[in-house]
């Protein structure tokens, strides 16, 4: 029942006026920024996180407007799959396999529009489990000491490393370098100055917004200019949008199943929409067996799967943001940034001393999914039309927003030269094969970790052993040994085909 | 190739850091650990991890032509002189010129790209600046 109290109080933060403006503008430019292919979820949160700070929102709006943008991209990333069989995000790339054929047979309204129910369905399946665990887990969390703290962060980092990226050892060095990064600045304990190369713009650490912008979205402008091509993508018709009563019959077991493949999926820390949609897509695709040769020539249960399954992890990655501190995406990692900007710190405690920001947010994404269920439907001709947008009008817009928020954040032009900087060597390392998740995810989740750890070591006087002390430590430290081992345990037991 | 090269930056960085957090000058420490352990840590698994890159590298098929290099080179110029540019011309004139050869660089026509740009920077400069009241700075021209 308390339950229920808190989520009252969520719908009268979200329904203020102003918070429902935000998450309708949130899921309109979240819709419009996954629907353009290149800019995906990460970029768009990252481009508008400066200006939301800038423009002085409260916490729980400007979270309310980015988690917007998110959710909406994840709607907005199957438009492109479907008509021009370009993933608008990395989520969307399973929607290409059976929603662009659909398109080509003159079905592309009717991808669309089940597209859309299937996105909604997985949304709200995976809000209602949120309703139901995040009580459960920010209890649980409440049990949690230091060395529990630094067990979970260190088993986040190995799911990232063998299930993220082209290759364990490269995520393991980008979480690592996004922990170097976040020890840069004056040691709170001490007041030793780490690494700061005498620069004074790097006293107080490096700026979080600063790193985001240059590794996501200056790397992202370097990655356009090299895949530029002359902008001829032909849209296909798309032909009347209409649900249809018998689709839904007959992917309601489909949309289901992938909901909760891809909430379990986007709670695991660092595994995002791009896996969820994968695993549900390749799970319905056994389930079909015998029945399946449809699959990737335009099968509604291809098209329905992976859309649900990359809202409801989009979804399922925000429990243990909020719960845990621990994001459970790379976009998730950056709005914990914000939080943390915000001197919000997310864990158990945020349940109970600021319900407003956790329950806040969750109603938003209620109201927010019913909005973009609308957006989606009869306003879906828009978002078409804008995806012949032309690339050449996008980049300045893009360049433009980047630079004036970062500038204005503390109006020096020294963040704009190393935001330059780290975009080219984020570029270098996306052409390495490294991903940025991890970089993010160690950076925003550096300083808390080491505070844990040297916390548990002066609680035991200098004795290691506390990280195996009590029940939860023991069994996070079991988890995190499994996900290590566990993929390759697998995958040597698995009988050649 | 490049993940050799990449992987012996990074070993080299990893001393480097060692070396610095070993030198850090700790006048007072409450705790065991203090500031020195965790980069003290991180350096080694780094180090780790290079070796281990340099002795079985990735496959990397990255081989940009020239004009692909070329055009890389000029959007890394182009956003430092925006940079350089973007408090002392003002926003107007910077994003103006910027976005111009950007507009270029993606293969649109020069006078097209310069309409588009100077449209861009106006309008984007009185919502920004009034409706969104961020700090835009209006550069040295315009008395900012």
């Amino acid at each position: 029942m308390e339950t229920l109290d808190f989520l009252a109080t969520g719908f009268s933060v979200a329904l203020a006026p102003m918070n429902l403006a935000l998450v309708l503008i949130g899921c309109f430019v979240g819709t419009l920024i996954g629907s353009l292919p290149g800019i995906g979820p990460i970029n768009g949160v990252a481009i508008l996180l400066p200006l939301a700070y800038a423009m002085g929102f409260p916490p729980e709006s400007a979270l309310i407007l980015l988690a917007g943008v998110y959710y909406g991209a994840e709607y907005g990333g199957r438009i492109s799959s479907i008509l021009l069989n370009v993933p608008g995000d990395a989520g969307a790339i399973m929607t290409t396999l059976d929603g662009y054929p659909m398109s080509q047979k003159g079905e592309g309204g009717r991808a669309l529009a089940l597209s859309a129910v299937a996105s909604f369905a997985g949304s709200i399946g995976a809000l209602i489990l949120i309703v139901l665990f995040a009580p459960l887990l920010s209890e649980l969390a409440l049990k949690f000491g230091p060395s529990e703290f630094v067990w979970l962060m260190a088993f986040a980092f190995t799911c990232l490393a063998t299930m993220v990226g082209s290759r364990p050892l490269k995520t393991t060095v980008g979480v690592i370098i996004g922990l170097l990064l976040a020890t840069v600045g004056v040691d709170s304990g001490t007041g030793v100055l780490r690494f700061t190369m005498d620069i004074p713009n790097f006293f107080d650490g490096v700026d979080f917004l600063v790193v985001v912008i240059g590794m996501f979205a200056i790397s992202e402008v370097l990655i356009l200019l090299e895949n530029w091509l002359k902008n001829d993508m032909k849209l296909t018709p798309v032909g009347k949008s209409f649900v249809s009563m018998s689709d839904l019959i007959a992917v309601k077991w489909v949309v289901l199943r992938s909901t909760l493949i891809g909430f379990v999926i986007g709670v695991l820390p660092g595994t995002g929409a791009s896996i969820g949609s994968a695993v549900a897509y390749g799970t319905e695709k056994r389930f079909a067996e015998g029945n399946d040769d449809q699959f990737g020539k335009g099968d509604i249960r291809g098209l329905a799967a992976p859309e649900a399954a990359n809202n409801a992890s989009a979804a399922g990655s925000m429990l243990p943001m909020l719960t845990l501190g621990i994001p459970g995406s790379g976009t998730t990692a950056i709005l914990l940034g914000a939080l943390l900007m915000f001197n919000i710190t997310p864990g158990p405690l945020l349940f109970e001393q600021q319900p407003e920001i956790a329950w806040g947010l969750i109603a938003s994404m209620f109201v927010g999914n019913i909005a973009l269920l609308v957006m989606n439907l009869p306003l879906i001709g828009m978002f078409v039309r804008l995806l012949s947008i032309k690339q050449s009008y996008l980049v300045p817009i893009i360049v433009m927003l980047t630079f004036i928020g970062i500038y204005s954040i503390h109006g020096d032009s020294f963040d704009l030269y190393f935001m330059v900087l780290l975009g080219v060597f984020a570029f270098i390392l996306r052409k390495l094969g490294f991903s940025l998740a991890p970089v993010i995810l160690g950076l925003v989740l550096g300083g808390v970790l080491e505070e844990n750890l040297r916390r548990a070591l002066s609680i035991s006087g200098g004795e290691w052993g506390i990280l195996f002390n009590g029940p939860i430590s023991i069994s996070l430290a079991v988890a995190t040994l499994v996900a290590a081992t566990g993929p390759f345990i697998y995958k040597a037991l698995k009988p050649k085909q | 190739m490049f993940d050799r090269l990449f992987a012996g930056a990074l070993l080299g960085l990893s001393g480097l850091i060692a070396w610095t957090a070993y030198h850090f000058e700790v006048a007072f420490q409450y705790e065991p650990l203090g500031p020195k352990a965790f980069p003290l840590i991180l350096s080694a698994v780094l180090a780790v991890c290079s070796v281990w890159l340099i002795i079985k590298p990735s496959a990397n098929k990255w081989a940009p032509t020239g004009a692909v290099l070329i055009k890389l080179i000029s959007g890394v110029l182009l956003m430092t002189g925006y940079a350089f540019l973007f408090e002392k011309a003002g926003f107007i004139i910077s994003t103006a010129i910027v976005g111009t050869v950007f507009c270029v660089l993606f293969g649109e026509q020069t006078k097209r790209a310069v309409l588009y740009s100077v449209t861009l920077s106006v309008v984007s400069y009185f919502i920004l600046k009034h409706v969104l009241q961020l700090n835009v700075p209006t550069g040295m021209l315009f008395g900012g």
